[in-house]
């Protein structure tokens, strides 16, 4: 699961809106938000205002095809769920409040459309999604658990269902499902309390079936306001029935050339009829369908065709409309919540939505009938145009050229983790290699680099004609190839290889009668020939195998007649296999070029299962994730980087243990994958824009890995020393000097690149070949500290504390960014939300109205993204208090410019000029930051947003982290991230106060296993301390109070027996979550009374003068705490145990000491208790008394100099573990 | 149809792109008329059932066997997109006994796949018909969309065809089709339908029950359209395995006609969209 690396995206969007051609939308029931789905498959979520101005605020990403459907998933006010399916049968549940996925499926058949039921059973409210689509029953979904529970199926001709709507009658309980099938078949359903209880897939069966010969059905709609009418449009007429016995009250057909899509009541008499290209009419309707006329029903059985009703209202098309590329989406909503807006909506294929409020009462009568004036339009790109500054992209500031008002785009790249450089192909055929970090620091934060025009040094490759559309680095997927290769791709219809030092042009191959589309890497075990090869698809429906070696094109498989949808390998048998979007497959033999076989159907989807159960799970991400772009988007990034990140914490576990042996050479190849930047369009007509994606735990683990190497010894104990390397003196200086050398000559690169970008002389090439392996280790180095530095700046709340600010500034170097950044949110199945450059638009003018006064961007930079969401705030402390940690435990972790230099292996930092380096350089020389103030600047930040944000901010402007997700973290197997959620869980436990807990115990009570609540409530109720405080009673009162509360909803859960029986109906990975949000509800109820008790023992040690009865009592809790603790222990290990014993408090200690060992632990406690009953209490509190002495001392001695080693030993002791698991 | 000879003849001569793309634009037309003409076709072929008429529906007998083996021989009535009789003759392997089953008279199975893949076809029609002649057409990119989405709906309706549903044993074994029979059919014999291609498929399994503390490796079968001899599920607390497997099929002819016509529309439908393809990227490139 991603969710378990913390790992923060932050998206530079560029100047140009993704395309977003609307295809289904949803207002939320109080109108606060809009939803639309694309045919692309991202959604995007438009905040609205109740003056109707909207702002698109997110962006999620998930669904790989098209959206075909919306609809809202929960009824309640506080939970916004909306669920999502796709041209694919994938569905999706999200939290609209911040973007998360809450759960995911993928049923076998596609939805057209989603309707949200509430039943009522008892007390319980269960929330239920009623599909239908292509395929001929309505499908009952659980709207939690996105699991099909029964099915609505017809007895009598079943077909397709292409409308439905759900008829509640206040008059009886039953409520009624009334659908349309595609043959004109009006089919009733009766959904009881009963049905809605059914657990096995009995299926359904109509109550009703009657012929309304309504052919190509659009939308069928209730009467809400008499509950007597029904409204039913077809493309080519519309139809009330009444809905008691579905007979015809009225049918007015379209004008000659339009066709119907849909229509709703907007009232007891008025419809809203809506056509296919955006034109909607108000029609009053005849007094023979309405019920409260004496007509009602008069016409029935002698319907006159044609009579079309007056009309009220028009609304044409936008006259000045962009050119749309299909249909736009319509749809009218109407509030049932303040404020009470009658919404008729409006998405176009433009990304526009255009929203008219339709009043109540109709118009003075006129003779030509008045058209409703537009309440509000905007579409994507307007409001990305409406952004000051505007929205930046990677490398838009080499991009502008000058006279044009617009950046070239990027169009095609690809980032080198090895380098940290990105590559980027351009729309004019440049590709531009440039240092990742440092552009998006450019982009993203302010600095001196904002004077420096044509910064960071970078290189153009020209060669292309056009438009660059792929780039690929070979020697990233695999070391087989040559490392200075870089292949890329145009609309020229060439592919060309370059060499990535020098800049040179290799070879061009024009093999290709098309665009090339793709470039991929073929698989580990081809031949020899093909190992060499990179493959190319073009979008003449060919595919090329070109030999980077040979320089030539060994086979060209061309004449598919449709698209390459998919390259699959057979390496064993000399195979190529080609997916072709119609389905068919295409069997090519690499060695001679024959095809082999083209097959269809149930073959050919056998041949590319089959070449996946031989393929290698890795092999097959690796070089199949780019094929569909469109599902690429979000595999290649999201697959790649759990990858990587697993990849990196083995190798990195193995590569720390051969650190012991002074090999410290390998360490810096693992140490890149702290950032990941990953270029996604939702369009392949798009432009790339750039997601960075942070590892916190990776830049922690490089952070530590390059404390590890720092050859310091005066901060190094020589007692540590000896412990740790014998080998690190000797191979430090060693490294030391040939780093110095090596910093040297790439000072003297980069300036030469800076200065001399496109024309280097001939030796220097010569010599840069030469360079070319150590530069490359040099920019690693590099990379580090920048990361973090970027990270940090980007993370830290700004403007809340003057001093601290300046200390950031000043002292650690970090840059304050220019504008509130735009993050994102990875949540299950690497289902992922973007933060849209305009969300602090909505952000501004959410908090504006909050604090009662005009707020600028300035004003929530930094600071603002702590009041968007739980969740994000949640992520965002955790790994920055995590990080301001590490660094505060690193010797001179300062990002000023000077300390770069001074750290091994460091280039030369981004102070600009050469002159200016020099002089920032000599200026801090002068007086560099004491490590202690240092660590001060960092220990003030991190405290800062630990314990004193809710305060700084006030409850308006934060959002408190969810305790959930901390508690999840409380065992994270970073340590660094361990600690800093359980610190923010305690601040946030001390904060919420004591009915803040008490509602938490409540809210996670009945999640908690039973055989948690026996025994922990049996075995360890401790005797309630009747000396201390009455705060005390009041607390060991609330516990009590709390437990006894849980012990009722045992009971109370047998009485709701079917609750449990849905959970255990649930498949196997909903169970999986649940036990897994249990387990993180005990973890943080565990957490909280631990440190109850913590806090109690420590008044007790305080007062020293222990009597018999409360050591007795004491031992006893002691007890009965290791029973509960033993099973926790179990996944403990006994390196962090020891370690934790010793960074922590005293109150600590004692717990900690405890955990030691099962069987030392046993055996003392039999001694104490021996000796308890000897009548020696006073020897074992003096036994304790002098083991804390020590503890202390030994600690005090330790504490400073020792901890690099600990870090050290600990990140190792964890990666080993990891690698075991 | 299109002419790309004379469309490219034709480039030197036009001063602008958009010149170009609307003379494209102005043979899509004639593309989008042929492509409805072979869509039309082949919804014919599916005899959509407007009610009332139903019983002017066709029945069409096939006769199911294999030349090589007798042991199963099936005559299946097709009506539409549902079989409305089936008589099934069977030569059990050990006992060489005959068993004969029929559907019973009140049941009908549907063949989903039919009526799927009808479906989707008439979707497509219903796309094309909002494009009629007097539609025009403005950008390339319009005409592209529309082909997507008449693309989708024929892939999807040529794959319902091509690819049957693969089911797991214990579905076969609790779907309704084995409550059809009369006589009923014994509890070591499973039958399916399916359409495969162009051909009306039976498969006939035969079972035999596994003892219940057995040596053997159990292992479930997943789902597959056809289950191989020696296949194993369990149902209702029994372990069967398959012990024969019997496959009869016959061609529908005018399943196969509907074949060929998707895969015409289909062909023509890229064809065009390469096309346009074609003239935007020309037209795109001359801004560099």
């Amino acid at each position: 699961m991603s969710g378990n690396n913390l790992v923060l995206p932050i998206v530079l969007w560029g100047r140009t809106a993704p395309t977003h051609c609307i295809s289904s939308l949803l207002v939320l029931d109080d109108c606060s938000a809009v939803i639309t789905g694309c045919h692309d498959g991202q959604i995007c979520l438009w905040d609205m205002t109740p003056d109707l101005q909207m702002c698109p605020r997110a962006m999620l990403f998930g669904h790989t095809s098209s959206i075909t459907c919306l609809a809202k998933a929960s009824a309640c006010a506080d939970k916004q769920y909306i669920v999502s399916a796709s041209e694919n049968g994938e569905m999706c549940l999200w939290d609209v409040n911040d973007g998360r996925c809450i759960e995911f499926t993928k049923l076998a058949c596609a939805h057209t459309d989603i309707q949200f039921y509430q039943f009522t059973i008892g007390t319980q409210k269960e929330g239920r999604l009623l599909c239908n689509g292509h395929y001929p029953e309505i499908l009952v979904l659980d709207a939690t658990s996105l699991e099909v529970l029964y099915s609505l199926v017809s007895k009598i001709s079943p077909d397709w269902i292409s409308a439905m709507s759900i008829i509640r009658s206040h008059r009886t309980q039953e409520d009624t499902v009334v659908a349309v099938s595609v043959t004109g078949i009006l089919k009733v359903w009766i959904i009881t309390a009963e049905v809605s209880r059914m657990q096995d897939l009995d299926p359904v069966f109509e109550e009703e079936s009657k012929p309304i010969h309504c052919q190509s059905c659009q939308s069928v709609s209730f009467c809400n306001f008499t509950q007597n009418s029904l409204l039913v449009v077809c493309s080519k007429y519309w139809r009330v029935l009444d809905a008691a016995d579905y007979s015809l009250l009225c049918s007015v057909p379209s004008e000659a050339d339009q066709s119907w899509t849909g229509g709703d009541f907007i009232s007891a008499d008025k419809v809203i009829i809506w056509t296919e290209d955006g034109c909607s009419y108000i029609y009053k309707l005849p007094p023979s369908c309405l019920s409260a006329s004496e007509h009602f029903r008069s016409d029935v059985g002698k319907t006159k065709e044609g009579a079309v009703p007056p009309l009220i209202y028009k609304i044409a098309e936008q006259p000045d409309k962009q050119l749309l590329i299909c249909p736009p989406v319509t749809r009218f909503f109407f509030s049932r919540r303040e404020p009470f807006h009658k919404l008729l909506i409006q998405g176009d294929s433009g990304g526009r939505l255009s929203m008219w409020s339709v009043p109540d009462r109709s118009p003075a009568p006129q003779t030509s009938t008045p058209e409703l004036p537009i309440s509000s339009s905007l579409s994507l790109q307007e409001s990305f145009d409406r952004l000051l500054p505007v929205s930046s992209g990677i490398i838009d500031q080499l991009s502008v050229l000058p006279g044009k008002e617009q950046p070239i785009k990027v169009t095609a790249s690809v980032y080198i983790p090895a380098q940290g450089r990105l590559v980027c192909g351009r729309e004019d055929g440049s590709i531009i290699l440039v240092p990742a970090t440092q552009t998006a620091i450019v982009q993203l934060l302010q600095g001196e680099h904002m004077l420096r025009r044509g910064w960071p040094p970078h290189r153009t490759l020209r060669g292309h004609r056009n438009k660059v559309t792929c780039v690929l680095y070979p020697y990233q997927v695999s070391p087989r190839y040559d490392q200075r290769a870089l292949v890329s791709g145009g609309v020229d219809f060439s592919v060309i290889v370059w060499d990535i030092f020098t800049g040179e042009m290799k070879h061009i191959f024009c093999v290709h009668g098309g665009e090339i589309t793709q470039l991929l890497v073929p698989p580990e075990n081809c031949s020899t020939r093909v190992q060499h090869c990179v493959c190319s698809v073009a979008s003449d429906h060919s595919v090329g195998l070109l030999s980077l070696k040979e320089r030539k094109c060994i086979m060209l498989a061309s004449r598919h007649l449709f698209p390459i949808q998919v390259i699959k390998w057979r390496p064993a048998d000399d195979y190529l296999v080609v997916g072709c979007s119609d389905g068919s497959v295409y069997v090519w033999q690499m060695d001679t070029g024959a095809l082999d076989r083209c097959v269809m159907g149930l073959t050919a989807v056998e041949i590319l299962s089959a070449c996946d159960e031989l393929a290698p799970a890795t092999v097959d991400a690796l070089s199949h994730s780019a094929v569909n772009l469109k599902q690429a988007m979000t595999r290649r990034s999201l697959a790649a980087l759990k990858n990587m990140a697993q990849h990196k914490l083995q190798t990195l576990a193995t590569n720390l243990l051969a650190a012991d042996n002074a090999d410290k050479g390998n360490l810096p190849k693992y140490s890149h994958n702290a950032l990941v930047v990953s270029a996604m369009k939702t369009n392949l007509s798009d432009p790339d824009m750039h997601v960075l994606f942070f590892d916190v735990e990776a830049v922690i683990i490089q952070l530590l890995t390059e404390e590890a190497q720092r050859p310091n010894p005066t901060l190094v104990s020589p007692e540590s020393l000896h412990k740790s390397q014998a080998g690190a003196d000797k191979g430090g200086s060693f490294l030391a000097n040939k780093i110095f050398k090596q910093v040297k000559e790439t000072m003297k690169e980069t300036i030469k690149e800076h200065l001399l970008d496109d024309d280097e002389e001939e030796e220097e090439e010569q010599r840069r070949r030469e360079e070319k392996s150590k530069s490359l280790s040099l920019l690693e180095y590099n990379l580090t500290m920048d990361t973090a530095k970027l990270f940090m700046s980007c993370l830290h709340a700004w403007g809340l504390n003057q001093q601290l600010d300046i200390i950031c500034l000043e002292r650690l170097g970090m840059l304050r960014p220019h504008c509130p950044i735009s993050f994102g949110l990875i949540s299950r199945g690497g289902h992922m939300s973007l933060m849209l450059p305009t969300f602090k638009e909505s952000l501004l003018r959410k908090l504006s109205v909050a604090t009662g006064r005009k707020l600028t961007l300035s004003d929530i930079v930094g600071k603002g993204t702590y009041g968007l969401s739980r969740a994000v705030t949640t992520q965002h402390l955790l790994s920055v208090i995590s990080l301001a940690n590490t660094l505060m435990g690193m010797t001179n972790a300062t990002f000023v410019g000077e300390h770069m230099k001074k750290a091994p292996a460091r280039p030369p930092r981004p102070g600009g000029t050469p002159e200016s380096l020099r002089r920032s350089s000599s200026g801090s020389q002068s007086s560099p930051p004491p490590q202690a103030h240092i660590k001060q600047g960092w220990s003030q930040l991190a405290a800062m947003h630990c314990v004193m944000l809710p305060d700084l901010l006030g409850l308006d402007k934060y959002r408190p982290p969810l305790l959930e997700m901390l508690a999840r973290r409380w065992q994270d197997r970073c340590l660094e991230v361990r600690e800093a959620a359980q610190a923010l869980l305690l601040a946030e436990l001390r904060r919420v106060g004591v009915s803040g807990r008490k509602d938490t115990i409540d809210m996670w009570a009945p999640y908690l296993p039973q055989y948690v609540d026996t025994v922990s409530s049996r075995k360890y109720c401790p005797p309630v301390d009747r000396r201390v405080t009455g705060q005390r009673e009041d607390e060991g009162g609330r516990e009590e109070r709390g437990r006894r509360g849980e012990r009722e909803d045992e009971g109370g859960r047998e009485e709701r027996g079917e609750r449990r029986e849905r959970g255990r109906g649930r498949t196997r990975g909903e169970r999986g979550e649940e036990r897994e949000r249990t387990r993180g509800g005990r973890e943080e109820k565990r957490g909280e009374e631990r440190r109850e008790r913590r806090e109690e023992r420590g008044r007790e040690r305080r007062e020293r003068t222990r009597g018999e009865r409360e050591e007795r009592e004491e031992r006893e809790r002691g007890r009965g705490e290791r029973k509960d603790e033993r099973e926790r222990e179990r996944t403990e290990r006994e390196g962090e145990r020891e370690e934790r014993g010793e960074r922590r408090g005293e109150g600590e200690r004692e717990d900690e000491r405890r955990e030691r060992g099962r069987e030392e632990r046993e055996g003392r406690e039999e001694r104490e208790r021996t000796r308890g009953e000897e009548g020696g209490e006073e020897r074992g509190g003096e036994e304790r008394e002098r083991r804390e002495e020590r503890g202390r001392e030994r600690e005090e001695r330790r504490e400073g100099e020792e901890r690099g080693r600990e870090r050290r030993e600990r990140t190792r002791g964890e990666s080993g573990g990891q690698s075991l698991d | 149809m299109l002419n790309p000879q004379r469309s490219l003849s034709e480039l030197p001569k036009m001063s602008s792109a958009s010149q170009v793309e609307r003379a494209v634009l102005r043979e899509v037309h004639a593309v989008l008329k042929q492509l409805q003409d072979v869509l039309k076709e082949a919804s014919r072929r599916f005899t959509l059932p407007s009610s009332g008429l139903d019983s002017q529906l066709k029945q069409e007998n096939f006769i199911l066997g294999s030349s090589t083996m007798d042991q199963v021989k099936g005559v299946l009535t097709l009506q539409g997109e549902a079989l409305t009789q089936a008589d099934i003759n069977l030569k059990m392997a050990k006992s060489s006994q005959l068993l004969h089953f029929q559907f019973r008279d009140d049941k009908h199975w549907k063949l989903q796949q039919i009526q799927d893949a009808r479906n989707h076809v008439t979707q497509a029609l219903h796309l094309l018909s909002c494009r009629d002649e007097t539609y025009h057409f403005k950008t390339g990119a319009e005409v592209n969309k529309l082909m997507d989405a008449v693309m989708l709906q024929l892939t999807r309706a040529r794959n319902r065809l091509t690819t049957p549903a693969s089911l797991t044993l214990p579905e076969l074994a609790t779907s309704g089709l084995m409550k059809m029979f009369s006589p009923p059919m014994p509890g070591d014999v499973m039958v399916n339908f399916y359409i495969n291609l162009s051909k009306l498929c039976l498969t006939v399994y035969q079972l035999h029950v596994l003892p219940p503390n057995t040596t053997k490796n159990f292992k479930p079968a997943g789902s597959s359209v056809v289950h191989n001899p020696g296949a194993m599920f369990e149902l209702n607390n029994n372990r069967f395995e398959v012990s024969h497997v019997h496959k009869v099929e016959c061609v529908v002819p005018w399943l196969s006609d509907t074949l060929v016509f998707f895969t015409i529309s289909l062909q023509l439908c890229q064809q065009l969209k390469d096309k346009i393809s074609v003239f935007s990227s020309f037209w795109n490139s001359r801004s560099f």
